[in-house]
């Protein structure tokens, strides 16, 4: 993780191109394969998912949070904490699609070829064997430490027991059985790619499976303008508003804004406004109502400061 | 240098595939179960040295927990197998503890649904394999999760109940009692469990289709089965047994035609004035036996003795009821102007309800003369008339303009929508231990999943869901990103009468 958490000091331009590294592996980027610089979206019906930590990680060095909505591994039964795949807001995903940091893999067929698969399933469950091998002999020796400690305990103590345990040590090797039911297996949470099917990937938004409308676009001028300059966006539909503004992370700072985005010749009934106002003075948070002057329909406009117009509501009292 | 690609290359295969080595997989057995808590949030960004360690504190929990992968022990681990032609999951080694609330059994076989399955994956219960591969969870999202199975956000509702400790279970349209049977109070009987358990191999998906539709299909497929069963099932033959064969087809028979055209004539003329229907309720008849009834109104050679009452009179209640001051007062009032209908000599003279009519219709003409003619014979007319009414009620339905509608009418015109369906029945955690798959009961409530980006529920859509549902109140979960929030709405009536 780069020290630069808020992502403020890096120029708008640039994070977008680089490719991120993960500090925690030892392997350099030069041989990694292509596939690995883009951040892979997979979708769950017109839903964007992220599955690896890594390309979580380098989602939120580019200012995209999205929300957890499986089962945290640690604890699957609770609902505090929750944990992969990552569910990205339509406007998150065609941001990172815009600045060419991600790429979709469509609908997974089934390997047809019979012989790559079947290979599959042999290297698969030679993986399983060496894993079984490899764990006894640390179960073995997992024991045989436990039993070094408890002899030498003993051996300050009365001695009588200490041989016991000496006997047990020495006919460990023979006497000593790790079941195959006792081995440890993993529930693997992002595709492992066992079978190593080519998969098809998209790069370009109009493929993907998101409904394009106007309504979209309007929230996506208005993400994309807020997160360029710097303000971290999640959703907020249970404030009423389109999008929850930080300025910073949000793991440690409150929102200030309550974002609505509302097209340039939209009609907005004044009972609405007086509603979503209330509402935002109720929650201590400023109501931003945002209207993209105007946008493209591909988005290769640039981002040019002062193409969403913002307006800000407050209660003030008339003196 | 060629040693360490090669040496590097599965290690980073390994990484990025996110897989973990056997010495990995081994300590994993030692690992924290608990979950930090959340410090306090700031307000304001100062850019200072502590907010920066705090906020990278909170990044790396956040990545420690996010990374840990599901270890479990082979032997704790149920394995089933995927098959995408049928939807389902198959058990291939003996369920655990989730098959008390989840899973059903069919031609000997455990089966799991696809949003059960991959729940039980999240938590770590279940290895699903897909042509001898096993499944990741990522990929249980992408093949279990459809418009023909469940869609994500019921998915998400799914999960979010389930890990709360509710029993969640796929709404099925036929197992709603219609208005009738409610009225008739039927028990559940093991008619409705054979009914029900093929039910749930039918019912491919939580969105209901158009109950016009499927119903009379439904219905009569299960008749075809119901009639095998009844050759089989013996408990349900008792009655029939007693009854030799030529019985039993005049019973089915009447089944499998059911022409009009031959219903009146095989009707019977009953003369119901030779016919004694005894007053068992009432405590002056004294009614200590039923006699045996006469043979010709009883179907075929069935034979019914004498019938003792006392056991069954013991049982009818009828003690006096006690009011309390209040409830009295309230009925003393209520039979103040209370005529029983019988002391009116005029009405003892009616021999027939023609006679009866006609008086209604004198009286009525009478009391019209008494009206003033400035207010009666013009276009408006008053809406009441002094002495009309005898209490608030009466009053207020006389001059109410804007009439009040109840909850149920006019569902029966509504047509089903494609966008307003119920998905889940929900049963209370506190309920499991008694949870019976096969006999779940009434559920506490019925799941309705949308999001805020959908309209809000109409009048229409809620008039059909809960009609739909019976009488079980049904609530609306909305999924925004991740977020669920449950909403519900409740019946008020205004009240109509002061006391």
């Amino acid at each position: 993780m780069d020290g630069d958490p808020a992502g403020m000091n890096a120029s708008p331009q640039s994070s977008s191109m680089e490719v991120k590294e993960d500090m925690n592996t030892q392997t350099e980027s030069e041989h990694q394969p292509s596939k690995d610089a883009l951040i892979d979206i997979s979708f769950c019906g017109a839903t964007p998912l992220v599955w690896k930590v890594s390309d979580m990680k380098r989602c939120r060095s580019a200012g995209v949070i999205g929300a957890l909505v499986g089962s945290l591994a640690r604890q699957p039964r609770q609902n505090v904490r929750l944990g992969r795949p990552l569910e990205l807001l339509q406007e998150e995903a065609l941001l990172l699609e815009d600045t060419s940091t991600a790429a979709a893999s469509l609908q997974t067929q089934d390997c047809g070829d019979e012989e790559t698969h079947a290979e599959a399933v042999r290297r698969y469950e030679a993986g399983l064997e060496s894993s079984y091998k490899e764990q006894c002999a640390l179960a073995l020796e997992d024991k045989k430490t436990v039993l070094r400690r408890i002899m030498n305990e003993k051996e300050n103590g009365t001695d009588d027991c200490g041989s016991a345990i000496r006997d047990r040590l020495n006919a460990l090797d023979q006497a000593f059985r790790f079941p195959l039911p006792a081995m440890a297996v993993q529930l693997c949470t992002a595709r492992a790619g066992f079978s190593h099917c080519p998969e098809e990937r998209s790069f370009h938004s109009t493929d993907w499976p998101m409904p394009r409308d106007e309504r979209l676009n309007t929230r996506f001028c208005v993400y994309r303008d807020l997160r360029n300059k710097g303000f971290y966006l999640t959703s907020a539909g249970k404030f009423g508003g389109d999008f929850l503004v930080y300025p910073g992370d949000p793991l440690r700072f409150h929102a200030h804004f309550i974002a609505l985005c509302i097209s340039m010749d939209e009609e907005l009934p004044l009972c609405d406004i007086l509603a979503i106002a209330r509402l935002g003075s109720n929650v201590k948070k400023t109501v931003l109502l945002c209207s993209p002057k105007k946008c493209g329909e591909t988005g290769n406009d640039e981002s040019v400061e002062g193409d969403v117009v913002y307006s800000s509501l407050q209660w003030s009292s008339m003196v | 240098m060629a040693d360490r690609e090669t040496a590097t290359d599965p290690l980073k295969h390994r990484v990025y595939e996110e897989l973990l080595s056997p010495s990995e997989l081994f300590e994993a057995r030692s690992r924290s179960h608990k979950i930090p808590v959340r410090g306090q949030k700031d307000f304001l960004p100062s850019g200072s040295e502590q907010q920066t360690t705090r906020l990278q504190q909170s990044l790396d929990e956040h990545w420690t927990l996010l990374t840990e992968e599901r270890v479990e022990r082979l032997g704790n681990l149920v394995k089933a197998v995927w098959i995408p032609d049928e939807r389902l999951v198959e058990l291939q080694s003996p369920a655990g503890k989730f098959w008390q609330t989840m899973g059903f059994s069919e031609r000997g076989k455990q089966y799991l649904l696809p949003e059960e399955a991959l729940y039980l994956m999240e938590c770590g219960n279940v290895q699903v394999f897909y042509r001898d591969l096993p499944l990741s969870i990522q990929e249980g999202y992408e093949r279990f999760l459809s418009r023909e199975t469940v869609t994500l956000h019921q998915y998400q509702v799914f999960g979010h109940l389930k890990r709360l400790g509710y029993v969640v279970n796929r709404f099925d349209s036929s197992s709603v009692p219609s208005t009738y049977e409610r009225q008739l109070n039927l028990p559940a009987s093991s008619w409705d469990k054979q009914r029900k358990q093929l039910k749930r191999k039918r019912s491919g998906s939580p969105v209901s289709s158009d109950k016009q539709n499927t119903a009379p299909e439904e219905k009569m497929t299960t008749e075809d089965q119901s009639e095998e069963l009844v050759k089989t099932d013996p408990r349900l033959e008792e009655p029939m047994q007693s009854t030799d064969a030529s019985d039993r087809t005049w019973w089915m028979e009447a089944d499998v035609q059911p022409s009009p055209a031959q219903a009146p004539s095989a009707a019977p003329r009953w003369d119901f004035s030779s016919i004694s229907f005894p007053d068992l309720g009432s405590r002056r008849s004294g009614c200590v036996s039923l006699a045996s009834p006469d043979p010709s109104l009883l179907p075929g050679a069935l034979e019914v003795g004498g019938c003792d009452l006392s056991l069954w009179l013991s049982r009818v209640n009828v003690k006096q009821e006690k009011l309390s001051r209040r409830d009295r007062e309230r009925q003393r009032d209520r039979d103040r102007y209370h005529r029983d209908i019988n002391s009116d000599r005029e009405v003892r003279h009616c021999r027939n309800w023609a006679e009866y009519l006609q008086l209604l219709e004198d009286r009525r003409r009478r009391r019209q003369k008494d009206r003033p003619v400035h207010l009666w014979e013009q276009e408006v007319t008053p809406l009441t008339q002094p002495g009309q009414c005898t209490s608030h009620r009466e009053l207020l339905d006389q001059i109410s303009i804007i009439k009040s509608s109840s909850w149920s009418e006019g569902v029966s015109s509504l047509s089903s929508s494609d966008q307003w369906k119920i998905s889940f029945d929900i049963y209370q955690p506190d309920t499991v231990a008694e949870f019976k798959k096969s006999h779940p009961g009434k559920p506490y409530t019925r799941m309705c999943v949308c999001s805020f980006d959908g309209p809000v529920p109409d009048l229409n859509a809620m008039k059909l869901l809960s009609f739909q549902s019976g009488d079980v109140p049904v609530t609306f979960a909305v999924v925004d990103h991740g977020d669920i929030s449950f909403y519900c709405f409740k019946d008020f009536k205004l009240p109509t009468d002061a006391y």
